[in-house]
């Protein structure tokens, strides 16, 4: 609990930052946070803004003018733009980042308010939307089509300020693609728009090698629209571009001296003695301790190229996120500032640095004086527990139905979750809303009060729409809900396959939102989650022979159609009656006329 | 078996029988209609009982089940079903009605085996017709076969069609053609391809009008009931569109059918012609599918003119076949209405093969099904071959069954021709 106290202290200063000292228009800031089991939680934030006017007089200076110019173009009010890879551990690292509020499913996901006037407009623009940023990303995000495009209705609510939208001219366009493999094409363009390309202060930490070699990684664009409260003041256009990556620490150190993965020899395996099969030749390796040490060039690969200019001066650029009692070192030319929380501390480092390198010691290697008589310090900050576990997975076999479960465990003991679960699923997977239903484990799904409150559905439509599910549903304190329905799988047409057809179709992640309990409060979403994406394998047809189907069923019908037609129209006659039919008389069908022809073409001698 | 006075008492033993039967598979094996309805054999999109749910749930909570991809069946049966009780809570009325359903196609085959027409029609008599089923046989033989009680079991919402159909050919053989137009009419509206029923039976209701009531002229005859169909279809419409609040229920029904969007497997030829077709033949092969479809209507009604119900027969033969979403339903039907024609079953020359045909597809299409779909040892040609090889058997015994009627005319004409070798020239 202290940990997400200090973590939305951090967001709440930095809110601060953007929305007083406008003067100070750009800052970024890395929060490190080593998490349990040797992984390591960096998230890059980066927030510029731009005054409205500034920004519609084309006038830019932080705010890429790229992408100002595409979301001018397509009326885009707020945009939100997530390349994901991987999956949050959620059971060891606990309550993702930023309360989940910046974070995608696997793959590409883009959800955007757009001013139009009627719905074939905002389709239009989303269009052009998609296609430019397809462009600018270098993802395929021109492949958001009518299928992969769905309206969310109660799912997400707008994050900046829209105080001259109304209903009936923003639209809310949400297209995702599950497939899309998130790789360093699309880190290039992201860091170019940031002010300082990625050159120096701590973008120039992000290298693609590392990044995408994370267990979990989110890249994160966000823009809205900021308006003063109060009303004095002008608004702002404020783009937050956001990396959060969990790094395996073990993994990422590898390539200085052991470029080969190999296994540990048996003494440098950091074993959990309290295991009852621990012994000489069994280990279970030790969570946490483990692996803690770490420096910024090993996990990176490099060092912070000094600080960004443009940033604010105020803003801390580094942060960590580990207990006080614990030591750091940093080279020179920064300063450590301890918060108050006593998890978290932060560093300054002066404009004229030019490398800066922090290393955190493994806690074995503390001084033994840090430690106080009879108390065991803890070496991370303890992760704070999520609102939701969710894991969602298909049921039943074969290629022609199945099943969608997915368990949402509260392990609150006392409090009531309420969310939204978003499904949008693809058109070739046909489901059933009448099997729908929601159970407490070990429960029948008639023992309780209903669990699921409002549905919003839209049927797909073949080759036209996908699937949208909403589901307004709450879980009691400390009991696991199991959301299960059914669903067919169709055969497509064998054009629609794409080359790997037996690998199956990607299926995108299920988003739920959480609502605050504070029933008043409609607009917050107090924590957004994500389930992985699921891989749904469809019934495939023989792909190597369309001639052939062809033929065959060609036959199939000439024979039929050929019989039928020989016995209506020719006559019934006995065996020894009508004309004779014979070799004799083909022969002679066929000399009378062969005869006519070579008499013409050869004239005899008159 | 063979001609037995059929008593009262014996047919409704009969029916008694057939529904015990059926009510004891539904109750005692629970898994079993849901097994069934499963089946790719048995219920197609346009007819599944589970997309007939769906809709059924998504109408009741004010969603068009016309706005999506899964229903595709006709509007007024979500009211229809809507009245019943609730299917999770009380399932035993949905089985009553599925039962009384069967009871009635039986009952409609009983009657058309009774009024002698399949041998003795208005314009022709055979001389074999004495030697043909009673109407209980017939009964029997289409309420116990296995593809009628898998159907039932399985709830396609064919089996409404089917027995509309059969209504409609009992009234028209009664002598009542407005019946017979008001039943087709609602066959066509349930699944469309019974239009195609509609010149045959005309001429089946012509023949057999009432003396006192007569229409001399054939054309007007025809326009008037045509009329009848018209507005029976016009009327069907409207009500659907004021239940549904749209006229989005016609492609979503019709148009499926018309343009096989939904390519789920079948025991027809067409779902894997189209999934394996070339995108810009694709068009041109559905017009030339549904082409081939109804370009047998005219032929057969014009080569077997003296004998309408024979070609209705062979018509619903053709499209068990040839429709683009085909059932066992639709082969148990055409089955039944061959029973009716024992008296020519001495001409046909290949019934050894084609039985032994469908007994092979009956067995190794759930099989090859089984491996394609769940074990992934075979492929989808697996499936495929036998939709091939049933098709093929089926068309074999439409066109014998064409051969055996022609040649039982023909037998009048040349009566010393019985039991000789004859062939066509």
């Amino acid at each position: 609990m202290r940990q997400l106290f200090s973590f939305s202290l951090l967001s709440f200063f930095s809110l601060c930052f953007a929305f007083l000292a406008t003067a100070a228009d750009y800052h970024e800031q890395l929060v490190l946070r080593p998490l349990p089991l040797s992984a390591l939680l960096a998230s890059f934030n980066f927030r510029s803004n731009t005054t409205l006017s500034a920004f519609e007089a084309h006038n830019f200076r932080f705010f890429p003018r790229s992408l100002g110019q595409i979301l001018q173009h397509a009326g885009t009010r707020e945009l939100h733009l997530r390349f994901s890879l991987g999956r949050w551990d959620a059971e060891s690292w606990g309550a993702r980042p930023w309360n989940g509020a910046r974070e995608g499913g696997t793959g590409v996901e883009l959800w955007a308010w757009l001013e139009a006037d009627t719905d074939e407009a905002a389709d239009h623009q989303w269009l052009t939307l998609t296609n430019a940023l397809s462009g600018l990303f270098c993802a395929s995000l021109n492949f958001i089509d009518g299928t992969r495009t769905t309206r969310p209705v109660m799912s997400f609510q707008p994050e900046g300020d829209h105080p001259n939208a109304t209903d009936t001219n923003t639209h809310l366009l949400y297209g995702v693609l599950p497939h899309e493999v998130v790789c360093t094409e699309n880190l290039t363009p992201f860091l170019k728009l940031l002010p300082c390309k990625g050159k120096a202060g701590i973008a120039s930490l992000l290298d693609g090698h590392k990044l995408f070699d994370a267990s979990w990684q989110s890249m994160a664009i966000d823009v809205r629209p900021v308006c003063p409260p109060g009303g004095e003041g002008e608004c702002v256009l404020e783009i937050e571009q956001t990396i959060d990556m969990v790094l395996d620490i073990e993994r990422s150190k590898r390539p200085r001296g052991n470029p080969i993965p190999r296994p540990l020899p048996g003494h440098e395996l950091h074993c959990d003695t309290s295991k009852p099969y621990h012994s000489g030749d069994t280990c279970f390796p030790a969570d946490s301790t483990a692996n803690q040490d770490w420096s910024l060039s090993q996990v990176f690969g490099k060092t912070i190229k000094g600080t960004c200019p443009l940033t604010d001066p105020n803003v801390p650029p580094v942060c960590l996120q580990v207990p006080d009692a614990r030591s750091v070192y940093i080279s020179n030319g920064a300063l450590e500032k301890k918060n108050q929380d006593g998890v978290s501390r932060c560093f300054e480092i002066e404009p004229e640095t030019t490398d800066f390198e922090l290393l955190l010691p493994s806690p074995e290697d503390l001084p033994a004086d840090n430690l106080q008589a009879g108390q065991e310090v803890e070496n991370i900050v303890k992760p704070e527990t999520p609102l939701l576990y969710a894991e969602r997975s298909f049921t039943g076999h074969g290629q022609e139905r199945g099943g969608v479960q997915t368990i949402l465990r509260n392990p609150s003991p006392d409090k009531e979750v309420e969310f939204i679960y978003m499904e949008s699923l693809p058109w070739f997977m046909r489901i059933y809303l009448h099997t729908m239903q929601a159970r407490i484990e070990g429960t029948s799904p008639s023992d309780h009060d209903p669990l699921i409150q409002e549905v919003y559905y839209r049927p797909a439509v073949d080759r036209a729409r996908g699937t949208q599910l909403e589901v307004r549903m709450r879980v009691p304190a400390a009991s696991t809900v199991f959301l299960t329905y059914d669903f067919e799988k169709s055969i497509l047409r064998y054009t629609e396959y794409p080359p790997d057809a037996n690998r199956g179709f990607d299926v995108a992640a299920a988003v739920i939102t959480i609502l605050s309990p504070n029933k008043n409060d409609t607009r917050s979403a107090t924590y957004n989650l994500r389930t992985t994406s699921l891989l749904c394998s469809l019934p495939t047809p023989d792909f190597s022979m369309p001639y052939n189907v062809i033929i065959f069923t060609s036959t199939a019908i000439a024979l039929a159609f050929g019989g039928m037609f020989n016995i209506i129209v020719r006559r019934f006659v006995a065996a020894d009656e009508g004309p004779e039919v014979s070799v004799g008389s083909l022969k002679q069908k066929l000399i009378v006329p062969l005869r006519r022809i070579f008499a013409r073409v050869k004239p005899g001698p008159r | 078996m063979n001609g037995g006075k059929a008593t009262l008492g014996r047919t409704a033993g009969l029916y008694l029988g057939a529904a015990v039967l059926r009510l004891a598979l539904f109750t005692l094996f629970p898994g079993l209609p849901d097994l069934l309805t499963g089946r790719v054999e048995i219920s197609t999109p346009v007819t599944s009982f589970k997309r007939l749910q769906e809709g059924l749930f998504l109408y009741n909570h004010n969603v068009s089940p016309y706005d999506g991809g899964v229903y595709h069946q006709a509007p007024l049966l979500l009211p229809l079903f809507a009245l019943l009780p609730s299917f999770a809570a009380l399932p035993v009325f949905t089985y009553l009605l599925y039962i009384a359903v069967d009871l009635l196609s039986a009952h409609a085959l009983f009657q058309i085996a009774e009024s002698g027409e399949p041998g003795a029609s208005a314009l022709y008599t055979s001389p074999r017709r004495d030697k043909r089923w009673s109407g209980f046989v017939i009964a029997a033989l289409f309420l116990f076969s296995p593809f009628t009680i898998a159907t039932c079991i399985g709830r396609p919402t064919s089996v409404f069609t089917a027995c509309a159909i059969l209504h409609a050919v009992v009234k028209a053989i009664s002598g009542a053609p407005v019946g017979a137009m008001v039943a087709l009419s609602f066959a066509a509206y349930l699944s469309m391809y019974p239009l195609l029923l509609l010149p045959p039976l005309l001429l089946l209701s012509y023949d057999r009008q009432l003396p006192g009531r007569a229409t001399k002229s054939l054309a007007q005859f025809a326009a008037t009931n045509i009329g009848v169909v018209a507005s029976v279809l016009g009327m069907l419409f409207s009500m659907s569109f004021l239940i549904t609040g749209s006229w989005e229920f016609l492609p979503s029904t019709y148009g499926v059918q018309l343009t096989l969007s939904d390519l789920a497997p079948n025991v027809g030829l067409w779902w894997y012609f189209f999934v394996e077709m070339f995108d810009s033949f694709r068009s041109f092969f559905l017009a030339v599918f549904w082409l081939h479809l109804s370009a047998y209507v005219g032929a057969l009604t014009v080569r077997i003119r003296r004998q309408p119900l024979v070609v209705l027969t062979l018509l619903l033969g053709i499209f068990a076949i040839f429709k683009p979403y085909p059932s066992i339903s639709d082969m148990s039907l055409f089955l039944a209405t061959v029973s009716l024609y024992r008296h020519v079953f001495p001409l046909m020359r290949y019934t050894f093969l084609v039985a032994s045909i469908i007994m092979y597809t009956t067995f190794l299409g759930p099989a090859f099904y089984h491996l394609w779909i769940y074990a992934g040892s075979g492929n989808a040609n697996f499936f495929y071959a036998i939709t091939l090889v049933w098709g093929l058997g089926l068309s074999l015994l439409v066109c014998d069954l064409t051969f055996a009627v022609l040649r039982d005319e023909w037998e009048v004409e040349r009566p010393e021709m019985v039991g000789k070798e004859i062939r066509q020239i």
